[in-house]
Order: structure tokens, then sequence, then C-alpha cells
């Protein structure tokens, strides 16, 4: 969180001190004196010694009125410290609860900003540590969505840290900020592989003798697209009729396939390697529409299928050997 | 964020700023270089527009060079008021040219609040103060734009959040400006830059001269009598006295330090105080004559009271002087006799009067007598557009046009009292002043400058003798304006404007208090001033403490009321209502998240147990429809939900 390289025991202050001072929160966090900070920006520090210049100026030429802009200017320098505190200040902001996402992809969190103050906020910005930010405006009594766009960099479940709200309205001599901690975790699942195949020799035991195909069955099941080679007896004329396409019609079967994504069956690759490729078979399985369960070390998932099941498949594979549950989101690149 | 592109809307607004900043000051600078802050202006707009590319660089580059040496060469140097601003004109107008990224607006907008500052080198009048105020919110609502972040802003909108700003902002400058201490300056050399108007005495006198000064209206300076005012007649207000004469022109002779004085005085010492608007010259002006000495100044043998720096800037001077006086009994033989000295070859007509007059007089007083009776029983006439005089003006003024304005009269009785053998000399200054009703003060303008003499009477030493009251006793009297009525255009808030007189003495008067109180105002200004409020402010700590804590206070008032007039809306009674059901609730150990919103929750405790959670259904459902239904909210339905909730047990 901050990123200054302090000796221990004072570090270990600042960090209980910030702790105590802003507490994550589940909910919304309100932006209240005790949690809004302010300071010069370099243009609040190149505006100060502007002023510094202009006072020794009034001084050698003894001008009255050079001595009234520089005090002028000095008094809208500390009006508009208030100013950029006031537009950020009794602002609440929500983090809707996070989807989870695939490593590599960007992560996105949405904000519901809002205030009930009878006035208006202008340029609330949202930013991750230094990436670009969003900025927003508050009508009187007004809420507003920002979207912020996360780089994901390693799978596992985080608390994106370093991400505040901030405001240098309306001079940008101040910046105002509020730290926004949330307690609701992003889970970031493994990069799927690109190159993983469902094929024969990585699925291992079949739980049905024979089909392999859900072509035939007994129960239809739905349409999909039809594929170069099958029979033109499982197309669906109707649906081609309707300008749809050509659609193969596919049955449920009684021997329906069901395969184990098993961790030894990766055989080459570091672990992450190997969780990628697991999370890509995951998906290709579910996208197969096929039962499917997971064999980590230490750790079984029975076969399943549908939404629900492929998530917790990827939830365990994110959160494989990562002892730390929830460590800060780490910086792109890191 | 510092390689962030400035936006379209604000490249507009700072091109703009920019214009508005440096139009006063168009006047002040060479054409060239309005020139070039015209076609940068120019060039970034249509760039904005996408009209135009980029001024390349290696263009760039060689016209900052070129402009700077253009600079030097204009004033042959780059320092000092002028070519400082032609400097930061220059400079800034080539930013422009060179200006992409949000940082360089914001530069941008930096150097704008630096050039009002320039203004005030050349004015700082009431009217400036006004204009930089405008300028003020102007540069400060450009600031706001880069801001806001907007795509598009109304400028009305603007202008309303920088007013607002700039108003806030008046209190505090207030409290700044009296309160922080002053030093007394320059700190570094000062160029030597003429820094006020160019209208007024000169060091030397010729015909024409004065007439010509006459023409302005422009305010000399002002003064605050401590007690009444005396006789207009009686207001001679002493400036250059000049003994040397070649024949056409009256000169100062080098100035001779007074030594010693025998000063007789009679009459009760007259108390005022001058407010002198700068005039780039040495002389302070004082009633003749001046008796007492000031900080910085001294009194000259001739008793003129002459100033150790320029007076470049309004200077106010406290001084007092006595109307009744006699001195130079013994002044020396040397200066008698230059003061008697003229050429010979020049104005031979008037040299042969003057002698004749030796010859027929006999003392000093009866040739000065004969000279003025001369003026006013022959045909002499007081005017201010007199017949242009050759090398003999004299002559031909006295002989043959006999008309003319004070410095004429004065210069021809001077050399016909010189012929006469009677020491003369002119002496320089203004006569009387324009009495302001409405602020108690006295107005001397530049149209009351006048010239009179002096000349040496043995026992007597130094007399005053005004040739031009003989000829138009009208002039010392009354004012100039009465004595030319149809000739100048009067400048006389009186007379020119009856109607609205008082409305104009009201301005003056303004003025005068603006001098008075913000130019005027330095560290012995704020001194007195604390120490007269009698609030134990009497020395530089106290100024700080003082100053810290109206700060905070101010602030602090503005926080408050910022804070009363933002204060969320008052909840909804049924909204309290609930809030009540929901405390007795928590008494029982139910409380509700705040992710749950009311149904959610009476789903969610109907499971707990809880023995009146029967009554709990009706009045969440009575609650929500005055919350959300059309008309829901009526007094019998509050009325209701307060029972309701009464006849829980608590």
């Amino acid at each position: 969180m901050i990123s200054l390289s302090l000796p221990g025991p004072v570090r270990r202050y600042f960090d209980h001190w910030f702790d105590a001072h802003n507490p994550p929160s589940q909910d919304s966090i309100l932006l209240h004196n005790r949690r809004l900070y302010i300071l010069p920006t370099g243009f609040g520090y190149l505006f100060a010694v502007m002023m510094l210049f202009l006072f020794l100026a009034a001084i050698n030429y003894q001008n009255s009125m050079a001595f009234m802009l520089t005090f002028m200017l000095t008094s809208l320098a500390i009006i508009s410290l208030w100013q950029t505190h006031k537009n950020l200040l009794g602002i609440s902001v929500k983090l809707q609860i996070p989807r989870p996402v695939f490593c590599g992809e960007m992560c996105e969190l949405e904000f519901e900003v809002s205030h009930p103050n009878n006035s208006e906020r202008f340029a609330i910005g949202i930013q991750y540590q230094d990436q670009p930010p969003v900025y927003l405006k508050l009508e009187p009594e007004g809420s507003t969505l920002a979207k912020l766009k996360l780089p994901t960099a390693r799978r596992g479940l985080y608390k994106p840290a370093g991400i505040t709200v901030f405001t240098r309205y309306p001079t940008g001599l101040f910046h105002a900020w509020g730290w926004l901690r949330f307690d609701l975790p992003i889970l970031v699942y493994p990069h799927p592989a690109d190159d993983a195949r469902l094929q024969q020799s990585m699925v291992e035991q079949f739980d049905g003798q024979t089909s392999t195909s859900t072509i035939e069955g007994d129960d239809f099941a739905g349409l999909r697209e039809h594929r170069v080679g099958e029979s033109l007896r499982h197309i669906s004329w109707k649906a081609y009729a309707q300008g749809r396409g050509l659609l193969t019609k596919t049955f449920q079967g009684h021997a329906r396939p069901s395969l184990w994504i098993d961790w030894e069956l990766m055989t080459r690759g570091s672990v992450e390697e190997r969780l990628s490729l697991m999370t890509a078979l995951v998906l290709a399985a579910e996208n197969e529409e096929q039962k499917y369960g997971l064999r980590l070390p230490g750790k079984v998932i029975e076969q399943g299928y549908g939404s629900s099941h492929k998530h917790s498949c990827l939830q365990t594979l994110a959160l494989y050997r990562q002892t730390d549950a929830e460590e800060e989101l780490p910086v792109a690149g890191d | 964020m510092s390689r962030e592109i400035s936006s379209r809307s604000s490249v507009f607004a700072v091109c703009f700023c920019f214009l508005f900043a440096i139009m006063p000051l168009f006047r002040h600078l060479p054409l060239w270089v309005s020139a070039i802050v015209a076609f940068a202006l120019a060039w970034r707009c249509l760039q904005n527009l996408g009209r135009l590319r980029e001024l390349p660089r290696w263009i760039l580059i060689p016209t900052v060079l070129f402009c700077g040496i253009g600079v030097f060469a204009e004033y042959w140097t780059i320092v000092g008021r002028d070519a400082g601003l032609a400097l930061l004109t220059v400079m800034t107008s080539l930013k422009f040219l060179e200006s992409r990224r949000r940082r360089d607006m914001l530069i941008l907008v930096f150097l704008c609040y630096f050039l009002i500052a320039t203004h005030f080198l050349y004015s700082q009048s009431i009217p400036t103060a006004v204009m930089m105020f405008a300028t003020l919110i102007v540069i400060t609502a450009t600031l706001i734009t880069i801001n806001r972040r907007e795509a598009r802003v109304s400028p009305l909108d603007l202008l309303r959040s920088s007013s607002r700003l700039v108003l806030l902002s008046i209190p505090l400058m207030l409290i700044l400006f009296v309160l922080v201490p002053r030093v007394p300056g320059p700190l570094w050399g000062l160029t030597n830059e003429q820094r006020g108007g160019i209208t007024g005495l000169s060091d030397h006198m010729s015909p024409g001269k004065i007439s010509n000064l006459i023409r302005s209206n422009e305010v000399a300076f002002r003064v605050d009598f401590e007690g009444d005012l005396p006789a207009q007649s009686q207001l001679y207000w002493r400036g250059p006295v000049m003994t040397n004469f070649n024949g056409y022109r009256w000169s100062q002779l080098p100035r001779r330090p007074l030594k010693e004085i025998t000063l007789t005085v009679s009459g009760p010492p007259i108390g005022y105080t001058v407010t002198l608007e700068p005039n780039g010259e040495q002389w302070l002006l004082a009633l003749d004559v001046p008796t007492r000495m000031i900080e910085d100044s001294f009194l000259t043998a001739d008793m003129q009271l002459i100033n150790k720096k320029k007076i470049n800037d309004l200077y106010r001077y406290d001084m007092e002087s006595r109307l009744g006086y006699q001195f130079g009994e013994q002044e020396s033989e040397r200066y008698l006799t230059r003061a008697r000295s003229y050429p010979e070859e020049y104005n031979p007509r008037t040299v042969e009067l003057g002698k004749s007059l030796a010859a027929k007089y006999r003392g000093s007083e009866e040739i000065v007598e004969a000279v003025l009776r001369m003026f006013r029983q022959q045909q002499f006439f007081y005017t201010l557009s007199p017949p242009a005089l050759g090398s003999h003006a004299v002559d031909e003024f006295l002989f043959q046009t006999r008309r003319g304005f004070c410095e004429h009269y004065a210069g021809s009785f001077a050399l016909l009292m010189r012929a006469a053998g009677v020491p003369a000399r002119i002496v320089t200054g203004y006569q009387g002043g324009e009495f302001n009703r409405v602020g108690n003060y006295l107005i001397v303008r530049q149209s009351d400058a006048h010239a009179w003499t002096e000349v040496w009477i043995e026992k007597r030493g130094w007399v005053r003798v005004d040739p031009t009251a003989a000829v138009s006793p009208n002039r010392i009297e009354r004012g100039l304006d009465d004595a030319l009525a149809d000739e100048v255009s009067n400048f006389r808030i009186q007379t020119r404007n009856p109607i609205f007189g008082n409305l104009l003495y009201r301005w003056d008067s303004l003025q005068h208090g603006w001098n008075d109180w913000v130019l005027n105002y330095d560290e012995r200004k704020q001194r007195v001033f604390l120490r007269d409020l009698e609030i134990g402010i009497d020395n530089w700590s106290d100024m700080v403490i003082a100053l810290v804590l109206l700060l905070l206070a101010v602030t602090g008032s503005f926080w408050l009321l910022s804070w009363y007039r933002e204060r969320p809306p008052k909840p909804a009674a049924y909204e309290l209502q609930f809030r009540r059901l929901l405390k007795k609730l928590a008494r029982h150990g139910i409380e509700k998240k705040p992710s749950e919103d009311s149904r959610t929750f009476l789903r969610r405790i109907s499971a707990e147990d809880f023995e009146e959670r029967e009554q709990l259904a009706p009045i969440i459902e009575l609650y929500n429809r005055i919350k959300y239904g059309r008309d829901g909210d009526s007094a019998l339905a509050r009325n209701q939900l307060r029972s309701l909730i009464d006849a829980l047990q608590s």
C-alpha cells in the first residue's frame, strides 16, 4: 500500500495507523473527514513558488496592487483547498461484487458513487495505482456508476490495493483523496491455455461403455452448429427452413460420456502451466456439454455439469496451492 | 497523468484567457510583439480545429531566439518593466505553439496570472483594480474548465463557479493585505524607469511651457488640511525655483544646499498632508513656505523641498507651512549677482525700459510697484493662446502682442526687475486648487500650474510678487477657470458639471481614499493603523498571530456555512418511524443488514424465533406502501404506521 521503504517499526506503526483509519468495508465507504487526505499537487507547489516571486516583486517595487494580487491568489489557493476537500466530502462509494475473471484479462470493477448532499460534485476520479483514472460527475443527491478496469497478472483471490477516489477540482492545486479498501476479493482464474483440446488420451475413464457421440440418443437435447462430416440425417431441416443455417439435432444419451480432468495426466510444464491447461479443459468440457470432474493432488471435485459446477472447478484451480488466500492485487507485470 | 493531451475546449479557453489578460497591455507593447501574439493565438486555434499542423520545432526554436534578440534590440535590455513585459508576452505566445499536453495548458494559465501583475507597474488606479478582478475571474474560469474534465461546459456556469471562488477569496485577501507584515523595499536595484505619469512641472520655463500643462486635468496632488482651508489667494504651492536666464528660457541653477537661514514667521502653523501623484522628478510641493523637514528629503537655500529619490510612485507626506514669512535677508552677494544678470544681446527694449525705471525710481519697492501698475493700467490680456514669439520674446510680448499667460508675465517682470538692478527669480508651482466638499480635501490639478516671481529687497529678503494677479486678479482669487472662462474647457467639477457635481466629487474622494488606504498602505501606515485600532497589535509577531486566527475564523465559518447548506435532506417521517422499529427490533437482537431491503429483511426474520413476527408483516407492508405507492404518504397512513409500531413491545 505504501510503497516507501521505511524502517520496520515505523512502517508497522504506519500500517497500523492506516488500517485503523481506513478499515476495509464490505458495503459502502463514506468519505468523511478522517478518511479524506489532501496534499498540494505539483502545480500547487509551482503556484506557491510563483506566489513567493510575486511577493518579493511586490516588496521590491512597493507596489500595493501587486501585494493585493499576491494575497488574492494566495486566498484563492486557500479557498480551493477547502473547495477541493468539500468536493469529495460526504461521497459514498460502493463496490458491486466483482465477477471472477481469467488471468490476463482486465477485471472490471463497478463502483456506485453517490452522495446525499444538495450540491453538484465535479471531476471525481477513481484510479487504480498509476493506471489512467475514470472521471465522473454527481448531480445534487445523485449517484453514478463508474467502471474501472484492472489488469490481472496472477491467479488467486485478491483484494485490490491502491484504489483511490480523488478530486482536483476546482483549481488543480490540491489533490484530495480517500482510499477505497473493500472486503470484496476478486477471484482470478488461471489463464486458459490456448492449445488445449479435449483429446482421447487426456480424457480418462469413460464412465459409460461405448458412445462418444451425442448425436445419437433418446431424448432431444437441443441444436448445435453442424460440423463437417456429420450425417445429414441429424440436420434439423426445420431450422434450416427458418433460415437459421445448418444445425445438428443433439440428443441426451443414457450413455453420456463423463470425464476426469486429472492433474496426473498433465504431463508437461510447471504448476502454472498445468493449471492453465486444466482450466482450458474445464472450459472445453463445459462447452462440449460433457460431464467432468477435477482431480488435483489432495483435492477431488466430483463429476458434474453446469455453470455453478464450472465455477467451483475454476475456483479450485485458481486457489490451488495459494497459501495466503487474500493477497493484495499485484501490479501488472509484477 | 502529465502526458495527458489537453482537451479541445480547454485549448480555446486558454487562448481566450490569454487574449483577455494581454488586451489592456497592447498599448505598452511594440507592434511586432502584438503581431506575434495574434499569430500564435490564431495558429493555435486553427491547429485545435484541425486546420493546421503543429509548428515544427525547427521553425519554433529559431523564432524563440529571434524574438529574444528582437526584445533586446528594442530596449537594449531584457530586464526592467517594458522589456520584461515584452519578453514575457513573446515567450508566452510561443509557448502556445508547442502546447499539446494538459500540463502546458496549466502553465499557460499560470503565466496569465503573472501577466496581471505587470499591469500594476503601469497603473494602480481603481479602474485597473476592477479590470484585475475581471481578468482574475476569467483566468480562474479557465483553470476550472481544465480541471472540470467535461467535454462541454457552459461558459456561464464556469464564470459563476469562478466568480464564487474569487468572491470567497476577497475576505481572506483583505485580512492578508492588512495583516501581513510589510517589509520596506526595495530588495534589489530598481531600473530607473519612469513608472508614473509624465505630465507635470518642468525644470525650465519658456513662453508656452506652462500653458501646455494647463490643458491637462490630471490630478497633481491632493491635500488634506488639518485645520481650515486658507484663502484661495494664499495657496501658492512652491515648486522649482529658476534663476538662470538665457534671454528666452528660464532654468534652475545647481541646487544650493541650505546651510543656515533666518526665517521669520508670523501667523499660525498650517498642518496638512499631501498625496503627490508620481511626477518622475525629485521635487515635492509645499505651501509657501515649508517649515518642517521630513524623512528622505531636504530644503534648498531657495526654500524648495527636494526628495532624495525620484517620485515614481504615489508619495504621501505630512507638511507644515507658514503663510506669513520673511527669509533671505542674508543672501550671498554672489547669488544676488546671478539674480541680477541677463544677456545683454536679447530684448534690448525691455532692458532699456528697466534701466530707465531704475533711474526714475529710488527704491526697489517703487520699481516693483511701477511695473505692476504698468501691467494693470495698460492693455495687457491674460490668455491661454498667446501669439507665437520670436527670439526677443520679452520685447515682443511687452511692446507688441501684450497677450500672454502666467509665464509671460512672470518672465518679463523678472527681466524688467533685473534690468532695473533688482534681483529677481521665477518660482514655478501651482496656485489654488479645488476644494472637494464631499471628501473635505483640496484637489490640485496640472491645470493649476502657475509661475510667479520673487524679488529681493534689502532688509525684507525674497518677496513674492505675482504679476499675473495684476493683470487678472480673478486667476489668483477664484482660479483659472474663472479667469479664462471662455477659453479653457473647465476642469473644475463645480463649474463643469453642476448636476453631477456631488457624484464626481464622490468619485474623486474614492480615488483619494484608494490612494490613501490602498496604494499608500506601507510599513509605516500599517503600524500606525494597527496601533490606532487599539486591539493590542503592536508588533510583528502580534500581526502574525492575528493573521492566523482571523484566517482560521473566516475559513472555519465558510466551512460551517457550507456544511449547513449542504446537509443531507431531512429524512421523511415514515423513515424515522422505520428507524424506531429497527431500534426496537435491535433490542431483541434482530438487526437489519445494510444490504437487505425491508422485504428480504422481513423474510429472513420470519424464519427466526420472534414472538411478534406476525405483527411485523403489516408494518413493513404499510411502510412500503407509503414509500413507493402513489400518494401513499398521507397523514392517515403515517399515523397508522406510528400506532402499529407503538403497539410493538419494546
